[in-house]
């Protein structure tokens, strides 16, 4: 049998033993990734797979084309709303936050275990990315609904950070590799040069691969094939340049995302699909690549590390960051919590070994337990420790059913097909009366497979398959028509939603007089949810809180940037699981009352 | 704040009969009037422009109507147990058979809060509903307040 017909097969019957067992991690809560990981150490040499895989220089080349997929994949998925509720908190996060992280973990080093400033240092900064693997656990999987902000933020740290934990390790690397070389300034103008030129590079590269999309006509599946392309080559010309290519293809997928592209929904499920097999081939590569009987040999310094990491170092990072934006101290907690490490700290790990710098090896078996523990306790824990600090708010309203078909060529409005759900407002509202948005048009309607005349049309039922003209500015709007309503979804209201729920468009006059809150003179007249608009700015989300003398005003249900309703709680947030446990406990301490 | 500090037993219809929600509010601003010596249809108005605002009926069957007098003294409850659940244009579309109708005088400030907080808190309780709804006599009821006034205590 010819040997390349071999590394096929081995291949994808790894790729299709990680796909199973995919279906296997999310039936029994398992962190996904860390059952890659675990499916790469059994195909390695010390499992029963037995296959010897060491090759530092290709491992990188291969993480390197999947990081840059995934970053780009990153990028696409980060719209708007997120993007103007959480550039600031994860701007904060992703450069000062991983600079404090990178920081704490190496003084903990170096006071603990003695290691000397630079290795310390080095091992700081290989440990100070989050991963997306947090985006992954959080994107569903796991059920967990978070305020809108803390959620974007989160989401958009994860993949932001990326840079500049690259930009430390190898910088560290530089370091020790010239013994003679201080860190001064020339570090700080390399930071500059790196990411302005990257960041400059991505905006620009995206422009043109939009530019280029929208202009040439060419088969569909070439698109997807185009943009990965500009991706790698943009991701490389900017590293050729000396500066931050995986900066660039952030920001590259970031500006591709966000404009009307040809193609679009096309591009965005094929980059689903190969930023899930990034993921898949990077972290059987790097269980692969290790060798588990050397990974004992380093667990103290190694356990150390991850214990100065979760306890120390992330909080500290979070607690600086996230304060001035005015999370709570709940949503903090859980932040530090979410610090899930992934494939990228092991994976940069891997440059030591190719600088030839002494013990690389140690790096990367420090990393690699460093990641385990991460991801078992903290991914394991997540959806558990959401309840426990109450950050889980009440799952959304069932998504509508649909299907986005692309957009046509000189077209400003998207076709979208809709399976209309029971208990929608197009169910409960006669279809003359249905008022939908100008610009919208329904074109078609179809009953168990007939198509229906529009103009003897009495109303719609659910399960009617509707196609619909949609301006995407719109299209959260037309959502809503064809969905669930808020309120027959609502059941009874959850604590964190409030005790009363009101419209959106209720005076705030009328509220102020029943429930005794000032009102000062610029918001007489105004409705509640231009009032909450206005304290909240743009980046107002689900889940936000905003005190009116003795009642708290909560955004409970939002279409697209409108607050739709808001609930009135009477007294304060739910306590946590942690506060119900303190007041039990203060019970036993409490002097009986007499009367009682 | 005690539940039987804001209601008292005969505040406490244990099987009310209303077709409507309408009438249902009717019924119970015409008991809050009988305790509190002030014109039935008053109450009513204050309730109805309450609801206006948003509904009350906050799901799962339990409504809690509420509303400022200036002429009140004091905080007044009424507490009635529907004999067939009405529709309330509640939260969750459910119809509603539980109500707790809660008046303040103008400048309670904060007990007014705090008495709708403990009376929101008391109906989130689900194994409390389910006892009220098997209370069939006004002792009972209040029996049941009583009795939550003390575990509830927080």
């Amino acid at each position: 049998m010819e040997a390349g017909t071999l590394v096929i097969l081995i291949g994808s019957v790894l790729v299709l033993a990680s796909i199973l067992t995919s279906l296997l991690s999310s039936r029994i809560g398992a962190p996904l990734l860390l059952t890659f990981l675990g499916l790469g150490m059994l195909a390695g040499e010390a499992g029963p797979g037995g296959i010897r895989f060491d090759d530092a220089p290709l491992a990188i080349l291969i993480g390197n084309c999947a990081l840059v997929i995934i970053l780009f994949d990153g990028g696409l998925r980060m719209d708007k709303a997120t993007l103007r509720a959480a550039w600031a908190p994860a701007l904060a996060l992703s450069t000062l936050g991983v600079l404090v992280t990178a920081g704490v973990v190496a003084a903990a080093v170096h006071w603990a275990l003695g290691k000397d400033w630079q290795s310390a240092l080095l091992l700081g900064a290989i440990v100070a990315a989050t991963d997306a693997a947090a985006v992954f656990v959080l994107a569903g999987r796991s059920g967990i609904t978070l305020r809108d902000r803390l959620r974007a933020t989160l989401e958009m740290e994860s993949g932001s950070n990326d840079p500049m934990g690259i930009f430390l390790t190898i910088a560290c690397v530089g370091l020790i590799g010239h013994e003679h070389q201080t860190p001064g300034w020339g570090l700080v103008v390399d930071f500059v040069w790196q990411m302005g030129l990257g960041g400059a590079v991505g905006l620009a590269g995206g422009a043109a691969l939009v530019g280029l999309v929208n202009r040439m006509e060419m088969s569909a599946g070439l698109y997807p094939i185009l943009a990965v392309a500009a991706a790698l080559f943009t991701f490389s010309g900017t590293q050729l340049l000396g500066a931050s290519g995986w900066l660039a293809v952030y920001l590259m997928g970031m500006v591709v995302g966000n404009r009307r592209v040809r193609a679009g929904r096309l591009v965005g499920r094929f980059f689903d699909g190969m930023a899930w097999l990034s993921q898949i081939v990077l972290f059987l590569m790097l269980g692969l690549l290790v060798a588990p009987q050397q990974l004992l040999d380093e667990w103290p310094t190694a356990v150390a590390v991850a214990g100065a990491l979760i306890l120390l170092a992330r909080p500290a990072a979070v607690a600086l960051c996230l304060s001035p934006f005015g999370f709570s101290w709940r949503e903090q907690a859980f932040a530090a919590w979410v610090g899930l490490r992934g494939a990228v700290p092991i994976f940069l790990a891997l440059f030591p070994l190719l600088a030839g710098i002494d013990n690389a090896r140690s790096y990367f078996n420090i990393a690699f337990v460093v990641v385990i523990v991460s991801l078992a306790i903290q991914g394991w824990s997540l959806p558990w420790m959401a309840r426990w600090l109450g950050v889980a708010l009440s799952p959304r309203p069932e998504e509508a059913d649909k299907v986005d078909l692309d957009a046509m060529r000189n077209l400003d409005r998207d076709l979208i097909a809709y399976t209309v759900k029971p208990h929608s407002r197009a169910t409960d509202f006669a279809f003359a009366k249905l008022a939908l948005p100008p610009r919208v048009q329904i074109l078609t309607v179809l009953r168990e497979g007939t198509v229906l005349k529009l103009d003897e049309l009495d109303r719609l039922h659910a399960g009617d398959f509707v196609l619909v003209l949609v301006p995407p500015e719109l299209s959260l709007v037309a959502d809503r028509f064809f969905s669930r309503r808020f309120r027959s979804t609502a059941g009874q209201l959850r604590r964190e939603q409030g005790d009363f729920v009101v419209d959106g468009a209720t005076a705030i006059d009328g509220l102020a007089k029943i429930y005794e809150f000032p009102v000062r003179p610029d918001q007489h007249g105004l409705t509640v949810a231009a009032v909450l608009a206005k304290r909240l700015g743009p980046a107002a989300g689900r889940g936000d809180r905003v005190r009116f003398g003795g009642v708290e005003l909560i955004v409970v249900d939002m279409i697209g940037a409108e607050i739709k309703h808001i609930g009135i709680a009477l007294d304060g947030p739910p306590p946590s699981r942690l506060q119900t446990l303190g007041r039990w406990l203060g019970r036993f301490r409490r002097p009986a009352r007499p009367g009682r | 704040m005690d539940i039987t500090d804001l209601i008292s037993s005969d505040a406490i219809i244990p099987t009310l009969r209303a077709p409507s929600k309408k009438q249902a509010l009717q019924e119970l601003a015409r008991k809050a009037g009988e305790l509190t010596g002030i014109e039935a249809r008053e109450i009513f108005d204050v309730l109805l422009e309450r609801e206006r605002l948003g509904t009350t009926g906050v799901g799962h069957g339990i409504a809690i109507p509420h509303g400022k007098l200036a002429k009140l003294d004091r905080l007044y409850g009424v507490f009635a147990r529907m004999e067939h659940p009405i529709d309330f244009d509640s939260i969750d579309d459910e119809p509603v058979d539980l109500l707790f109708l809660l008046l303040a005088p103008e400048s309670a400030g904060a007990d007014h809060l705090k008495a709708l907080a403990r009376v929101s808190r008391l109906l989130r309780d689900r194994t409390v509903c389910t006892k009220l709804r098997g209370c069939e006599s006004r002792d009972a009821i209040y029996a049941l307040f009583t009795d939550t006034t003390a575990s509830h205590a927080a």
